[in-house]
């Protein structure tokens, strides 16, 4: 049977330890080994909103694991402009591919491609709703960072209410226990409810909201930033008012504990000062580095190859 | 007028369905589920509003001259109203009675509230829900993943 890599719902927490696990493995592994597992493999990015890590990562984690990568980077270079719709667009490029990598604006986009195509898909992001490689790429910073995935202080901060990556990472993160979650937005960028689980759902894990980073800052050992992002409001207005809610800097981590570390899934627009990148605390070049090697234990998998 | 001769105004079925124990209120949007389904078009059909109860003190009650109802009518009624009764009438005796609860799973019954899931934006793709919490009534989209009390989410009607 295929696998797919739709939603963190989908995934046990011995599904995540297994993609962490081998991902450290990797990080033994020559690059002239790696190089011969996926030979000839192609993989076909559909990538219907803009990428920069996300696309260029995988394709990387595909060449470097000796296949190819194909597809688009914009919808309007291709049939989608002639209204195309996405079922057609899935059964016409599955044939030309071995595994697909989506990224949609619209929710639940990849686990439609996932139903319809008989190839793997990965969701690269649908909408405000997730982003499973981030996910599995922060978890595996989140590991290397603290030498755990759990007993830790986690503040998340900005847009609560659209970000992706924060609600995959949520998802994902309840399923491991003694987590305390601090929640720092706007008033109008507060997470959904839905995505807090009843108690009982879950191991030890707390939510508490507040507006303040300060104090989020002095008292988590992860803060989380995330990017207020224009193009998921209906209300440019409203975009404006908040966009530029919290901002770190350098001076706001002024006496900061030291084991304190900062993550972002970037891109940054103004919520993380330059300033900041050349203290200890900031981790976010650190994911990104990550994410090369968590996405080739996700092709790996995915594709059913040994490392 | 007693409750006995209020409950005469509506004729005693012989053969049919009677949907019985319907909170009032629900009465019509029940009818209009069923006057929606082609094979309903041409059945006799009688409402009653705001009858006494003695369980629920009022309650809405139909009646259909018709032999069965078809299993989307019934998932569609117990997605909008679980809890009702469905009887089985036959020579004026309750030949089968049932209540109907909600189905743990609703393919194409329901719509989503999310203007940006995929099921409101592209076309040829079915909803689907999951009951995700029975006691509050609250299901899950399978594609956009929101979270949604029952009682918000609106029936495709064929």
């Amino acid at each position: 049977m295929k696998r797919d890599l739709i939603s963190l719902d989908d995934l046990s927490l011995e599904d995540i330890r297994g993609y962490l696990d081998l991902a450290t493995h990797l990080e033994t592994v020559p690059d002239e080994r790696k190089l011969t597992r996926l030979p000839g493999a192609i993989m076909m990015t559909m990538f219907y909103e803009p990428s920069t890590r996300t696309r260029l990562s995988f394709e990387a984690a595909m060449c470097r694991l000796g296949g190819r990568a194909i597809g688009f980077a914009a919808a309007d270079a291709t049939s989608v402009a002639k209204g195309e719709s996405l079922v057609d667009t899935v059964r016409t490029v599955e044939n030309y591919a071995d595994i697909l990598v989506i990224r949609h604006p619209k929710e639940g986009t990849a686990r439609v491609a996932g139903e319809i195509s008989l190839l793997p898909v990965i969701n690269a992001g649908d909408g405000a709703n997730q982003h499973p490689s981030q996910t599995l790429l922060d978890l595996y910073t989140i590991q290397r960072l603290f030498g755990r995935i759990g007993n830790l202080k986690i503040a998340f901060v900005g847009d609560l209410k659209y970000s992706r990556t924060v609600h995959s990472l949520i998802r994902a993160l309840i399923k491991f226990s003694h987590l305390d979650f601090v929640l720092v937005s706007p008033e109008s960028l507060r997470l959904p409810t839905y995505l807090v689980p009843p108690p009982e759902q879950c191991m030890d894990v707390t939510f508490r909201e507040t507006q303040s980073l300060e104090e989020a800052i002095q008292s988590c050992d992860l803060v989380y930033m995330t990017r207020v992002q224009r193009e998921r409001f209906p209300d440019s207005l409203e975009f404006e008012r908040v966009k530029d809610a919290y901002c770190l800097d350098a001076d706001i981590l002024q006496g900061a504990p030291s084991h304190l570390r900062i993550m972002h899934p970037l891109p940054r627009v103004n919520e993380i000062a330059y300033s900041v990148d050349r203290t200890t605390y900031a981790s976010y070049f650190t994911q990104v580095r990550n994410g090369l090697i968590m996405r080739q234990a996700i092709l790996l998998t995915l594709l059913g190859v040994a490392p | 007028m007693s409750d006995t001769d209020r409950v005469l105004l509506i004729p005693k079925i012989d053969n049919g369905i009677v949907i019985d124990h319907i909170p009032p209120g629900f009465g019509i949007a029940i009818l209009e589920i069923i006057r929606r389904d082609p094979a309903m078009r041409d059945v006799v059909v009688t409402l009653g509003l705001n009858y006494h109860s003695s369980k629920m003190g009022k309650k809405d009650l139909i009646k259909l001259w018709l032999d069965e109802l078809s299993p989307r009518v019934v998932q569609h009624i117990s997605l909008v109203c679980p809890g009702i009764t469905i009887k089985k009438i036959t020579n004026y005796e309750v030949e089968r009675r049932y209540v109907i609860r909600p189905p743990q799973s609703a393919r194409n019954l329901l719509r989503c509230l999310n203007p940006s899931c995929v099921t409101n934006t592209e076309p040829n793709v079915d909803t689907n829900f999951t009951m995700v919490d029975e006691e509050k009534k609250k299901l899950k989209c399978m594609y956009c993943e929101r979270v949604f009390s029952l009682k918000d989410l609106k029936p495709i009607i064929p």
